[in-house]
């Protein structure tokens, strides 16, 4: 198979599984308690305002017919309205979607490249007590409790020594007035802080214990000793012959942890009020807003099956053996 | 099953086991935790004042720090906080062993079923466990609780196992591959034993070590997931676990003055999540003799 | 002057169990232009002797005793930082192809290429792709395949990779360790034919290890049989070859069969593994010798003269000089 056709298969395979989800979740809707009018359309608004509303989703006509409009609605960007703010849900999800990546990307990247980096010296110096308290505190990150953790960090970092904001993405003073984009960014910025080192913090435990075992069974690899007997020094064996082999199954790994970080990151979006997809979410469904719910849930889906796809031609990439 | 080889075999692994740090650390601490979980029965019966629900001691209008009357201090309604600890050991417990264990039956028998038929339907069930592992079971029961409102415990448990048998199925499904083509099954095959037969009598007694080993992660990911759901307000309302402790002292807004609330329950999910994952990797080094440091074997 | 001269080189690793002698008093003398090869069932030290003239004896391993002079220098008492500058550049190693000796993600051509610029840093890149190709020619692979992976090959193509590899900085010495298990009969005929010829051609020092005496017959002047870490027989190709006078050796090559001697076939008894923990002063190889008698087990054996270049380590002096012996 060609690399093209390698991307199309795997691209079909992602549109198909989200259609699975979707069809899964129109018919969970539909068993779930209560009329799915009720759940699509805010029964506050008026009666002729309701009426165009069942209409416009099709709520009145057979359950086929219903599933065909959502489908396509899903697709056209219409989610529906949401109860509590009242706009279009596609606009307001939008507007949410930005700070999740921001903070998702900007986590996974560092803790993964730092993760990588520590796990390939503990693992060289196995036994060594720079390994075992790396590999110890690595232990303890992972099995951290997110919003626990990202409390702690708030209480002390934030509420105590006062070097952060308690949350939100950006002071409202400093936007409202004239302030520079490059005052705005740093301003991003310092609120980005906290919930990225709570996230960094996490995820790098998997990351550095992940490479770890990878490069420990890599060096017992054969051709770590024919690169010993070709003379070459040891970081050079250690980076580029032992390193470069070991990050492949992280890479994979990588994909797997997604779902572990979606969930970490909408706690984490959660204490700290950073206005993303995961903590609209939760706001969703604590406050019964359906649509707003579903299209998060959805969004979030899609997020996950992009970033694995990612993930996998990332690796097909890297690895030489991997035929298309 | 349970003859004298096996039980040799599980002897020499005890000793393997609980000569490794990691899994003394972690029995230790697993045993720690199982004491406050049965102490937890027995600390309401020390006076109504200690029920962790409804224990509400008439003296204390406030959340106050440790005292002698209440050893970790109480909640902001004034019930004790060491009394909760110690429901919520007993809920991670329950929580995290019976999500595990259900996600390791489904698993194996997925596992066991895949590895044997093989073909389109081993390939059509590995790609929907695919799937489902990569989904994020959080945000699962999220949209799920919207849907279908407060869940009682026993139905979180319940989705908790559906989201994560697939990691426990692959393993088992790669160990049954392996063993299909052992000379022992093909004997079975060839002397008439029925496919149902051979999985269940000859297969799975070999794959379970296996799976119990696996059961370790699941519960952690089981106790992590539960915490959280609490946490966000949508856990069971009539259990007291840690993930509810911490979401009591954070919709109080006692967050920041409140440190004898905030931290031990943390503490708690943390090393009791660390505990099982130690378990788990020391069980790795005992099944795995390629893991064991040199000079011993 | 020799090439290489070992003397009393003793070897054990530290196990759990105790100290395992896996060499044993060997000393022997590498000749430039003159193939030796060692041959012996799998754990009888030839690979450890390989391992150590390269310095990539495992970390439970120690030196107890003896010498390796080489160009001056005793190898024995090496640092890890001067071993750098000795190999590939100075010894080098052919390995077994069929083991994962080539790292998966790098191409070929760098692979070699970082042999030959870890040694020669300054060499520029038209000389390197010159050197490149020549070596490639020496090994026979088509120069259009460099580019490719090592999974791209076949074992027979990795195998002379790594020969080419071996040779990329003209080393003095080369030690070849099993280089044609794992490869089928028609493929290992040709790499053996390519290792004669690369030996012929640059006159390089050869040590050749094998579990297979034909196979080491093929390619070697010289032959050293090894058992439980000792040397037991060593002499010419002919003289080992066609009259081989230790038990230990008649039976390797009693375990060969041959359309001349169809009625001569003697099929070996299966064999216990020597024990190579304790120090037995007497002969290692009394329990599996069909000619074994009371002497053997009190006594040290010892080196017995068969000729100028041959010699037998035994306690029986009449088993090694007399007639072809009955077994």
């Amino acid at each position: 198979m060609k690399k093209s056709s390698y991307i199309l298969v795997k691209l079909v395979e992602v549109a198909f599984i989200f259609f699975v989800i979707l069809t899964v979740l129109f018919f969970l809707f539909r068993l779930s308690p209560g009329d799915p009018i009720s759940k699509m359309v805010d029964p506050m608004l008026t009666p002729e305002d309701m009426a165009h509303l069942i209409e416009q989703m099709g709520l009145d006509r057979p359950l086929w017919e219903q599933y065909i409009i959502y489908v396509k609605n899903f697709f056209t960007g219409n989610f529906g309205f949401s109860f509590h703010y009242g706009e279009q849900v596609s606009t307001i999800i939008l507007d949410k979607l930005k700070w999740t990546i921001l903070l998702f990307t900007t986590s996974t990247v560092l803790a993964a490249f730092v993760g990588v980096f520590l796990g390939k010296i503990a693992a060289w110096r196995k036994g060594s007590s720079l390994d075992n308290v790396m590999s110890i505190s690595a232990l303890v990150c992972y099995t951290l409790f997110i919003p626990w953790f990202a409390l702690l960090l708030l209480w002390i970092l934030g509420f105590k020594l006062g070097l952060f904001p308690l949350g939100g993405v950006l002071t409202p003073s400093l936007w409202v007035g004239n302030a520079s984009l490059f005052i705005r960014i740093l301003d991003v910025l310092h609120h980005l802080m906290l919930p990225l080192l709570t996230l960094f913090i996490i995820n790098l435990g998997s990351y550095l214990l992940l490479m770890r075992s990878s490069m420990l069974s890599v060096l017992r690899e054969d051709y770590i000793i024919t690169a010993r007997a070709k003379g070459l020094s040891e970081k050079v064996i250690r980076n580029k012959h032992a390193a470069q082999n070991a990050a492949l199954p992280v890479i994979t790994s990588v994909g797997l942890s997604l779902a572990f970080s979606i969930n970490g990151g909408a706690l984490t979006e959660q204490i700290f009020t950073w206005p993303g997809i995961g903590k609209e979410l939760i706001f969703a469904v604590s406050n019964n807003d359906y649509p707003l719910a579903q299209a998060c849930f959805l969004l979030i889906a899609l997020v996950v099956l992009v970033a694995n796809l990612i993930v996998d031609l990332l690796y097909a990439w890297l690895d030489p053996r991997i035929t298309y | 099953m349970l003859n004298k080889y096996s039980l040799q075999r599980f002897y020499k692994g005890w000793q393997i086991f609980i000569k490794n740090p990691l899994g003394k650390t972690g029995v230790i601490i697993l045993v720690v935790f199982m004491f406050m979980a049965i102490a937890s029965f027995f600390v309401p019966l020390i006076g109504p004042m200690y029920d962790p629900m409804t224990g509400i001691d008439p003296d204390i209008r406030v959340s106050t720090g440790p005292s002698l009357t209440h050893w970790l201090g109480t909640d902001n309604v004034g019930r004790d906080l060491l009394a909760q600890l110690l429901e919520g050991a007993k809920v991670a417990f329950i929580v995290g062993l019976s999500a595990a264990f259900f996600s390791i039956v489904i698993g194996t028998l997925v596992g066991m079923v895949a590895g044997y038929t093989g073909g389109l339907f081993d390939a059509f069930l590995m790609r929907t466990a695919d799937i489902i592992m990569v989904l994020p079971s959080l945000v699962i029961l999220l949209i799920l609780a919207s849907l279908f409102g407060q869940f009682n415990i026993w139905i979180i448990v319940f989705i908790i196992a559906i989201m994560r048998w697939p990691a426990v199925s692959r393993v088992i499904r790669s160990q049954t591959l392996s063993l299909k083509h052992r000379p022992f099954i093909e004997a079975s095959r060839v002397a008439g034993a029925s496919h149902l037969r051979i999985i269940f009598r000859h297969i799975m007694p070999n794959v379970l070590p296996l799976a119990f080993l696996y059961m370790t992660f699941r519960v952690t990911a089981a106790i992590l997931v539960e915490a959280a759901l609490s946490f966000l307000g949508f856990g069971d309302p009539s259990q007291v676990s840690w993930g509810m402790m911490l979401q009591w002292v954070w919709k109080s807004g006692h967050m920041f003055q409140a440190p004898y609330w905030l931290i031990p329950p943390g503490v708690c999910i943390s090393l009791l999540t660390l505990a099982f994952y130690m378990l788990g990797r020391a069980m790795d080094e005992v099944l795995d003799p390629r893991l064991r440091k040199e000079g011993q074997s | 002057m020799a090439l290489l001269s070992v003397k009393n080189l003793t070897i054990g690793y530290k196990t759990k169990k105790g100290l395992l002698k896996a060499v044993d008093n060997i000393s022997f003398d590498l000749e430039k232009g003159s193939p030796l090869g060692f041959v012996g069932e799998s754990g009888c030290g030839k690979t450890t002797i390989g391992m150590a003239l390269m310095g990539l004896l495992p970390e439970n391993a120690v030196i107890l005793d003896g010498s390796i002079q080489f160009q001056g220098e005793d190898l024995v008492l090496l640092k890890e930082k001067q071993w750098r500058r000795v190999r590939g550049a100075k010894i080098a190693m052919i390995f077994q192809a069929a083991m994962n000796a080539l790292n998966p993600v790098h191409r070929v051509e760098d692979q070699i290429k970082e042999a030959i610029i870890t040694h020669q840093p300054d060499m520029s890149s038209a000389d390197l792709t010159a050197r490149l190709q020549e070596l490639f020619s020496l090994v026979d692979i088509p120069v259009q395949r460099m580019k490719d992976y090592p999974h791209e090959y076949s074992g027979g193509m990795k195998q002379r990779v790594i020969i080419a590899m071996a040779l990329a900085c003209d080393p003095d010495l080369i030690i070849a360790d099993e280089p044609t298990t794992a490869l089928d009969v028609i493929v290992q005929d040709q790499i053996l034919q390519e290792i004669r010829k690369v030996q012929q051609k640059t006159r390089t020092g050869l040590i050749f290890i094998s579990h297979d005496i034909a196979v080491v017959a093929s390619v070697c002047d010289r032959i050293c049989v090894m058992y439980a870490g000792q040397l037991v027989e060593t002499g010419t190709k002919k003289e080992v070859f066609t009259s081989p006078r230790h038990p230990y050796t008649r039976s390797l090559l009693g375990s060969y069969l041959s359309l001349d001697n169809l009625n001569d076939i003697v099929i070996p008894d299966m064999q216990e593994s020597p024990d190579l923990l304790s120090d037995i002063g007497s002969c290692r190889f009394a329990d599996n010798c069909k000619v074994c008698s009371g002497v053997c087990r009190k006594e040290a054996p010892d080196w017995i003269d068969i000729s100028g270049t041959h010699k037998a380590f035994c306690c029986e002096p009449q088993i090694i000089r007399g007639s072809h012996g009955k077994t």
